[in-house]
């Protein structure tokens, strides 16, 4: 008890000490305009507005509206008197206030304020004046679609948070903000709805925020890589959008969304594996469709990263698995190769890194040129000239498509890369190797979480409910319920047998 | 904790293993074309000594064999049998990875070394088991969803079948079936993971049903493998094939890919793996306990004890003696001691109720 009494005291005082520690603001004119160009080491872009009645603008007009300075607060502090008080009064600006320590002016003067000092007194009238340099709205350009809102998100935090409120008129959209960043100050939102969203999902979330510790948050690119579960992994296990409707599909399933200021991307989680291959267009098409579709990608995945692995095992070591009416073509055209299989596997692949990579930095029109060059006139002359045959041809390219098709960039990115290790493992040991190499990706992915929730849900562990939604989709009708995945508050979404009627 | 509807698939796949590859043959070699019926003899012998253990487990709220053999005999005693229990654990994991390496080298790769294929087996052991219990348990769920289609391939042989080789019936006398049985022992153990995963299962009622399902599952794959077996190959055929369930395969073709059993002896790695993460687990729990030490240290240690013994090289004739002992071993340690065990613990409950129980939850 005594101990316990005595750790508060000092909690207590200590903070009593930071508040003391905060520069208090110099009540002469002269004396705090000198500390405002010392503070912002005089900058050129720093503007110093000495007004007739006393009072003293500050703004940085770089990043502050002119016409808002002038109109709304300019014109109207001429004749007032020279407090605080009365500046507040007149000033015809929504979001505006007082001031006590110099830390939090130079805070809202870097963040796009005007700040007014009256001779005289230690206090500082504070009114956000800023602009916002905002690209307009634009179409998705990573997860375009046919159907469903073509709108992106922008990289102005306020303009996300707006785009997310107009889908979701609802009270409880919680929006919890932070700074990170010890040079870049960027703001961060949590977003999630708090009758939904499972309240120590939430708090983990909060908790990783909180501990992240870097001089500079650029992008949610980077904020994921610092907030994910394990970051040796070798698969993304948080996923990012550009869609704000995606972003509220998760939100109301429960999911946390966090935003970065400066960033298109919105990070959603927990997020399951499967939950990478599917798009926001499979809620929009009939559910044959979707379904099909979504089998479609899991099997392209499968293909893309064992097609050439096992072409190679089966020309190095097993060609009696080949049927002879199959084995004659491909002998054909494996006759004036000199090279084994795996280097001319691993040749061609890297030649379609090469065409990808080179191909991903070029504008648009050198780009296209770029794919011709590459791709029909490289191709044609590899095969011509002997150094790989036109059956990897196919099967290389029809695995270069296949990675295309996950609608996840980051995961499409580790499908591709994925190709390597495993063409390797079969040319050494053949199917055996692949098998070791399925083997140990199995694994990995049942040894990740998301979130601190299982990657592989709704599959390990099964949880048969979440199933009509995962790999397949069945009638939206008969996918009333939330998925187990984030432990929803609410598991209902809505009762069957009123929305098929 | 693990779901308990997954002890299902863990008991499947542990009793799936390299026995499946060739059992046909030595059954056959005792109950002639009435092996079938030994299979079922088999199957209905693990279904009584699955009620046996799940029993035996139920007297002790939630402790597994090391605790219960604790309880029962004491530090010195029980302990030895502790050891004895994870030394059947080791040698179990190391038979397995002797045959499964063996077939590989008879019909992939001859030249390839042992250490070698051990070494990818013992790696992959370990990082599953660093990933804790959760992932042991997914390797054994998807191990045996990914490999259900294996059992579509049945219908190949199926279609050659002269189902005259399975007439007369009942030729066999009980003796011979029974022996028949006996041999099934190696094929389908496993099911004993009960003893250690116990407690980590959630919901206790629930446990003898889902065993059951899980041996049930077994039981019938094994019966349908071996009448396809015994319809496919003719009598003089069978006994001249060591693994008759790989030549199965051998027939197996689509437009794109034949020979399959290439295919098959490879993805059997998957098959294999759950039973060597399990016992594995089982045996460094049991050291782990025993010592007082962290378990995953000792799993560490095991597996390089264990890849040490693997690299020792052994002729054919030497893994086959080895199997036989095996099997003779397991088959007291898996069809006889469980009945002693459950009698001492039901002796035990009836005089010395409360003692006991306060006895198990403090060595847990």
């Amino acid at each position: 008890m005594f101990f316990k009494k005595k750790k508060a005291d000092i909690l207590n005082s200590m903070n009593k000490k930071n508040l003391d520690d905060m520069e208090l603001i110099p009540v002469k004119k002269e004396d705090f305009i000198q500390r405002m160009k010392d503070l912002l080491h005089h900058s050129a872009d720093l503007h110093i507005k000495e007004l007739q009645n006393g009072l003293t603008l500050v703004y940085v007009d770089t990043i502050t509206d002119n016409k808002m300075i002038n109109e709304d607060v300019l014109a109207r502090l001429e004749d007032a008197q020279p407090t605080p008080d009365d500046a507040l009064k007149r000033i015809n600006v929504g979001s505006s206030g007082k001031l006590k320590y110099v830390e939090e002016i130079i805070d809202k003067i870097l963040k796009g304020s005007v700040i007014i000092h009256s001779d005289g007194y230690p206090i500082i009238v504070e009114a956000a004046v800023g602009t916002q340099e905002n690209r307009s709205l634009t179409r998705p350009e990573n997860e375009s679609q046919v159907l469903g809102p073509q709108l992106a998100f922008n990289e102005s935090l306020a303009t996300n948070i707006s785009l997310i409120r107009r889908y979701l008129t609802n009270p409880n959209l919680c929006n919890e903000s932070f700074t990170l960043g010890k040079q870049t100050n960027s703001g961060i939102s949590l977003l999630y709805l708090k009758d939904i969203a499972d309240e120590e999902m939430v708090e983990r979330m909060r908790k990783r925020i909180q501990k992240i510790d870097v001089d500079s948050i650029l992008d949610s690119s980077t904020l994921v890589q610092l907030v994910e579960d394990n970051s040796l992994a070798i698969f993304p296990q948080l996923l990012m959008t550009e869609r704000p409707d995606r972003a509220c599909a998760w939100l109301l399933n429960g999911k946390v969304a966090v935003l970065v200021d400066g960033s298109v991307q919105v990070i959603g989680a927990p997020l399951s594996f499967f939950e990478f291959f599917q798009s926001m267009e499979d809620e929009s098409v009939r559910w044959q469709i979707a379904t099909f579709l979504r089998l479609l990608r899991i099997f392209s995945m499968i293909v893309s990263i064992f097609f050439t692995a096992i072409y190679v095992a089966a020309l190095t070591f097993h060609y009696e698995i080949i049927p002879q009416t199959l084995l004659i073509p491909l002998g054909e055209s494996r006759s004036l190769v000199p090279f084994p299989p795996i280097f001319e596997a691993l040749l061609l692949e890297i030649m379609i890194e090469l065409l990808r990579e080179a191909g991903a930095r070029l504008p648009t029109k050198v780009g296209q040129t770029m794919g011709i060059v590459g791709g029909i006139v490289v191709g044609t002359a590899a095969v011509d000239a002997g150094f790989t045959s036109n059956i990897l041809i196919i099967i290389i390219a029809v695995s270069a498509l296949a990675s295309f098709t996950t609608p996840n960039y980051m995961m499409g990115n580790v499908i591709r890369i994925l190709r390597f290790p495993l063409i390797l493992l079969a040319g050494f040991w053949g199917f055996y190797g692949l098998m070791i190499g399925f083997c140990f990706l199995l694994i990995h992915l049942i040894k990740q979480e998301s979130l601190g929730t299982p990657f592989l849900a709704p599959f390990y562990p099964p949880r048969f409910s979440d199933w009509p939604d995962s790999i397949i989709r069945f009638p939206l009708a008969w996918t009333n319920k939330r998925p187990h995945l984030t432990r929803p508050r609410d598991r209902i979404k809505f009762q069957t047998r009123k929305s098929k009627e | 904790m693990v779901n308990t509807f997954l002890l299902v698939f863990v008991v499947h796949s542990m009793q799936l293993g390299v026995g499946i590859q060739g059992f046909q043959r030595i059954i056959f070699l005792e109950a002639k074309h009435d092996a079938w019926i030994s299979v079922l003899i088999s199957g209905v012998a693990t279904a009584v000594v699955g009620f046996v253990m799940v029993k035996t487990l139920f007297a002790y709220e939630s402790s597994d064999i090391y605790g219960i053999q604790y309880d029962l005999l004491g530090k010195w005693l029980g302990n030895a049998l502790n050891v004895i229990f994870v030394l059947y654990c080791l040698g179990a994991f190391h038979v397995i990875v002797r045959n499964y390496i063996e077939v590989i080298q008879a019909w992939i790769f001859p030249e390839v070394p042992n250490w070698l294929l051990a070494l990818t087996l013992v790696y992959l052991v370990y990082y599953a088991l660093n990933g804790g219990l959760r992932t042991v348990v997914g390797v054994s769920f998807f191990s045996v969803v990914l490999s259900l289609w294996l059992t579509l391939l049945l219908a190949y042989p199926f279609q050659f079948a002269k189902w005259d080789y399975l007439f007369p019936m009942f030729e066999a006398n009980i003796p011979e079936l029974l022996k028949g049985a006996k041999q099934m022992t190696f094929t389908v153990i496993g099911f004993e993971i009960i003893y250690t995963i116990f407690p980590y299962l959630r919901e206790k009622d629930r446990v003898h049903r889902h065993m059951q399902f899980g041996l049930l599952f077994t039981t019938i794959l094994y019966l349908a493998l071996m009448v396809v077996s015994l319809a496919y190959f003719s009598g003089g055929q069978l006994e001249r094939t060591i693994w008759g369930t790989l030549s199965l395969f051998k027939i197996v073709r689509f437009p794109f890919i034949e020979r399959f059993e290439y295919v098959a002896i490879t993805f059997w790695v998957i098959l294999i793996l759950p039973n060597l993460m399990l016992y594995m687990w089982s045996a460094s729990r049991g050291i782990a306990r025993i010592l007082n030490k962290k378990e995953k240290k000792v799993s560490w240690l095991l597996l390089g004890f264990i890849y040490l013994t693997l690299i020792f090289p052994l002729n054919r004739l030497e893994i086959n003696m080895m199997n036989d002992y095996f099997a003779r071993g397991a088959f007291y340690l898996i069809f006889g001691y469980p009945f002693v065990l459950y009698a001492a613990v039901l002796i035990k409950k009836k005089f010395f109720k409360k003692e006991g129980e306060a006895n198990a939850k403090n060595s847990d």
